[in-house]
């Protein structure tokens, strides 16, 4: 088995029609990993910093985060941030996956150290579409900075 | 015996009048006899010619004796204990010689001891309470005089009274010191002085001199023939007597003849010191011979001191009085300015307090390019050159003038309303001035005589001075000029300007205040279309990706009808997604900046073509655009512009019932008055629009049609292009002939080299 299937995938993301869809298409396309929802950025912090239950049993440590960036409370923006300027998890790819089309933004995101932007469409074939290729990507093709750790 | 050294050239006296050595004049006045006495043993060393008269014994028997020889021993104690304490300006001292009694007068200048004698028995007796009583009397009705003028009228009368010369004049000297008649009593069929001026050369430099030290001067017959003074040879250390302090002194033929041309016999004169300053004379007239007593002349001394120092406070209270009246004004009116929304309103109007506020008739404001006349003023194509001017040729930040033609020779056009100009710059940098202007005040100065008749040149180019022949009055007109500023309306527009100055700051920090605030909400506004499209677009997704997979995964639950209005509501929520879209493109256009560059519209039309081609299906090619001639080079943002040509072109492909429709984009110039614009416009022969809709094109999300009729869209096209091109400076029209097609014209700025 590949590797990369063990790779647990965080995904940020408060919508449940969102993510449902996002699950669907992730089963079309058969991805193994591990996948944890966090609906807001502050339960994502809590994920990383305070693992408890099922995460801290396992001891997880996402090897991949997709993370919108319009959430209640600690949006996404700060989440990213905050990852970024800290030494355990800053390697940690980061995607964001939103609806804001803002050039600053987006140009935020990139100099904050965001590693991808993605953009949700509203037309269903091209939400699928954007799905698929962060799979193959990031999940199938890209090699995670934890690599050799896991491999070993 | 011999003269003194100035006696023996006299020829000089009617040349340099200025200049003259009044004080070395070698002449006494008849009415009295003067002996000069050197060293301890107060040896006579010059005598007057007429000791015969007074003393019964020639100047020769005199001359080389102590002066106790022939003075009464209580004299010469007196004399001796006024030397012991020091007089350097004449000292009373009645003196008893042989049997006659003297007014004595005694002062030591340099080594020389002058002791002037004037008999006491020629003359009635002076009753001295009676005159002190006089003078304190005048003292106090004097100084319940409020104003300059009713003092110094009220002043010449106390001095007539007290002399009882036959006319009494007060001159007040002017900044060139030339004097001018401001008070005057006189007997009613005598000519007035009243208002006349007389050149500053009518007195000699050094009796200015000596006038400003308090000097008062009688002479009680202009006429009687003067007399010598005399020395012996190897008498006297000096070669002259310095009379300058000196009572009797002999009045030199210049001002004889100058009075006598006045018919003027005796004379008076007092200075009016203020401040340290000659203020003024007290010139005192008789027509026949007028002997003023010593006590009288004391007492005119001492009035004359008292009439200059209060001259100090009733001048002062005037000058107060104007001063508090133009600072209440002043501050009333910066207090408006600063509080004002509108600056220029604020110091516009009410319009007199402009004008008040330094005692002008008209002014001009200029901010930049705009000019505010207010009152009589210069016509503004007058203003405006002076304005330059004053920008370039004025150097100091205030500048004033009662005669602006002097300065400024193109003034003589307009020199009725503004003869006088203060001028105030706000700004060096920028344009901003206030100017105000005074008429021209056609001034008639009434000389008493032609001012340029006591100056004559000579053939080697000398120029002389010489008495004047005519009194008549001798009218000068002063033209292009206007009364004066005075220095309390300079320093009113001094203070105004600081206040102006203040002011601008602080609007300018507002300014700044507002370009920050304004800044901010911009990008609050940016970011909340931002928020609004991301929060209205997430539900937008979930109906369409929940409509999509029912219908991919559980189309076999589903009918045809309801597969079909499942097709619906995605397509519904996929032209929801493109209004918020344009939407969002809109509301963003008026906040970005655009980029101006040279533009070549030629490329910017192939572009837009290339974005019409590329969104077209591959079946359908794109009719031949025709380009009668070239586009020009214009000023504008290539992007926003390939946008609207886009625009332009997919409506002209659009709105068509053509199978071959035909597109015509070109340029054509605008009128002579703008030179700078050309007119673009993109022809088809569509559809057309219906005259009464000509507007309403325009308006956001407006469509004429059905939804989905000629290609649907969302009615956002043309208002987004209405944007661009107003935000180019341009507008944007259509003309159009309903079944034979529409021209949409728009205006952009050629760019020239």
């Amino acid at each position: 088995m590949d590797k990369r299937k063990v790779m647990p995938l965080l995904i940020v993301e408060d919508s449940d029609e969102d993510f449902e869809v996002l699950q669907i298409f992730m089963e079309d396309m058969a991805v193994e990993n591990p996948i944890y929802r966090c609906t807001t950025g502050d339960k994502a912090l809590d994920f990383l910093y305070q693992p408890s239950g099922e995460a801290a049993a396992a001891n997880v440590r996402p090897s991949m985060i997709l993370l919108d960036l319009n959430l209640p409370g600690t949006d996404g923006k700060e989440v990213l941030v905050r990852l970024k300027q800290d030494q355990r998890f800053c390697e940690i790819p980061i995607v964001i996956f939103t609806t804001n089309a803002d050039p600053s933004v987006v140009k935020f995101c990139y100099r904050k150290g965001a590693n991808g932007y993605l953009l949700k469409p509203v037309e269903t074939d091209r939400f699928e579409k954007a799905i698929q290729a962060f799979v193959r990507y990031w999940l199938d093709t890209n090699i995670p900075p934890d690599w050799i750790e896991i491999a070993g | 015996m011999r003269q003194s050294a100035l006696r023996a050239n006299s020829d000089r006296l009617q040349q340099d009048h200025e200049f003259y050595p009044v004080h070395l004049i070698g002449l006494i006045q008849p009415h009295g006899l003067l002996l000069v006495t050197e060293g301890a043993d107060w040896l006579v060393v010059w005598v007057s010619q007429n000791t015969d008269i007074y003393l019964h014994a020639a100047p020769q028997d005199l001359l080389g004796q102590s002066l106790s020889r022939f003075i009464a021993p209580s004299s010469m104690t007196q004399l001796q204990q006024r030397l012991a304490a020091g007089v350097d300006r004449p000292s009373y001292v009645p003196v008893t010689m042989g049997d006659r009694h003297f007014d004595g007068l005694v002062h030591q200048i340099g080594e020389q001891v002058i002791l002037e004698l004037e008999p006491v028995d020629a003359y009635p007796v002076v009753d001295l309470a009676f005159l002190q009583d006089e003078v304190q009397q005048a003292m106090a009705r004097l100084r319940n005089e409020p104003d300059a003028i009713a003092f110094l009228q009220a002043a010449v009368q106390e001095i007539q009274a007290l002399t009882g010369y036959d006319q009494v004049l007060a001159y007040q000297f002017d900044g060139n010191q030339a004097g001018s008649v401001v008070a005057e009593v006189k007997p009613a069929e005598a000519v007035s002085y009243l208002g006349l001026h007389y050149p500053a050369t009518d007195i000699p430099e050094l009796v200015r001199q000596l006038y400003q030290q308090g000097m008062v001067r009688f002479v009680p017959d202009l006429t009687a023939p003067h007399v010598e003074l005399v020395t012996a040879e190897h008498v006297s250390s000096e070669d002259s007597v310095d009379l300058r302090h000196s009572l009797l002194r002999g009045v030199d033929p210049c001002c004889v003849e100058y009075h006598q041309n006045m018919e003027v016999t005796g004379l008076g004169v007092i200075a009016l010191v203020k401040n340290h300053q000659l203020w003024g004379l007290i010139s005192c007239h008789h027509p026949t011979a007028h002997y003023i007593p010593h006590a009288v002349r004391s007492a005119c001394k001492i009035l004359g001191q008292f009439i200059g120092a209060e001259l100090t406070s009733k001048v002062n209270q005037q000058a107060l009085n104007e001063l508090n009246t133009l600072k209440a004004i002043q501050a009333d009116f910066i207090t408006s300015i600063a509080n004002a929304a509108d600056f220029k309103q604020a110091l516009v109007h009410p319009e007199p307090r402009l004008l008040d506020v330094v005692r002008a008739q008209g002014a001009a404001v200029c901010l930049d390019g705009d000019i505010t006349l207010i009152g009589n003023t210069p016509a503004l194509e007058d203003v405006e050159p002076l304005i330059a001017w004053a920008m370039t040729d004025v150097d100091s930040d205030i500048f004033h003038t009662d005669c602006l033609s002097h300065e400024y020779p193109d003034a003589l056009a307009f020199k009725a309303v503004a003869s006088g100009v203060l001028m105030l710059k706000i700004s060096q940098l920028r344009r901003y001035l206030i100017l105000w202007f005074r008429p021209e005040v056609l001034q008639t100065v009434n000389w008493a005589g032609n001012p340029e008749a006591s100056r004559h040149e000579t053939e080697d180019g000398q120029v002389v001075l010489c008495p004047r022949n005519s009194f008549e009055m001798w009218q000068e007109m002063v033209e292009a000029t206007a009364l004066p500023w005075q220095p309390s309306e300079i320093a009113n527009a001094s203070a105004l300007k600081n206040a102006i100055v203040g002011i601008v700051l602080n609007k300018a920090d507002e300014l700044a205040q507002i370009n920050l605030d304004l800044e901010r909400s911009n990008r609050e506004l940016d970011s909340f279309a931002y928020a609004a499209s991301h929060d209205l677009k997430e539900p937008l997704r979930g109906i369409t990706n929940f409509s999509n997979l029912l219908m991919r995964r559980n189309a076999q639950a589903l009918d045809e009808k309801g597969l079909k209005r499942l097709q619906t509501l995605v397509k519904l929520a996929h032209r929801m997604d493109d209004l918020i879209d344009a939407l969002l493109r809109f509301s963003r256009l008026g906040q970005t900046a655009l980029h101006l560059e040279p533009t070549d519209l030629n490329a910017v039309l192939e572009r837009a073509i290339d974005v019409l081609k590329a969104g077209r299906e591959e079946h359908k090619t794109l009719p031949q655009i025709q380009i009668p001639r070239p586009l020009p080079m214009v000023h504008g943002d290539s992007v926003l512009l390939t946008e609207v040509f886009s625009n332009l072109l997919s409506n002209a492909l659009k709105y068509t019932d053509k199978a071959e429709p035909v597109i015509e984009v070109g340029h054509r110039m605008t009128d002579d008055l703008t030179p700078d614009l050309c007119v673009l416009y993109v022809k088809d022969n569509g559809i057309g629009i219906p005259t009464h809709h000509l507007q309403t094109i325009f308006r956001l999300f407006k469509r004429l049609h059905e939804r989905d009729s000629y290609g649907g869209g969302t009615g956002a096209g043309l208002t987004i292009t209405q944007k661009i091109i107003e935000r180019h400076g341009g507008r944007i029209w259509a003309e159009s002939t309903p079944g034979a097609g529409t021209t949409i014209c728009f205006m952009l700025n050629f760019y020239k080299n």
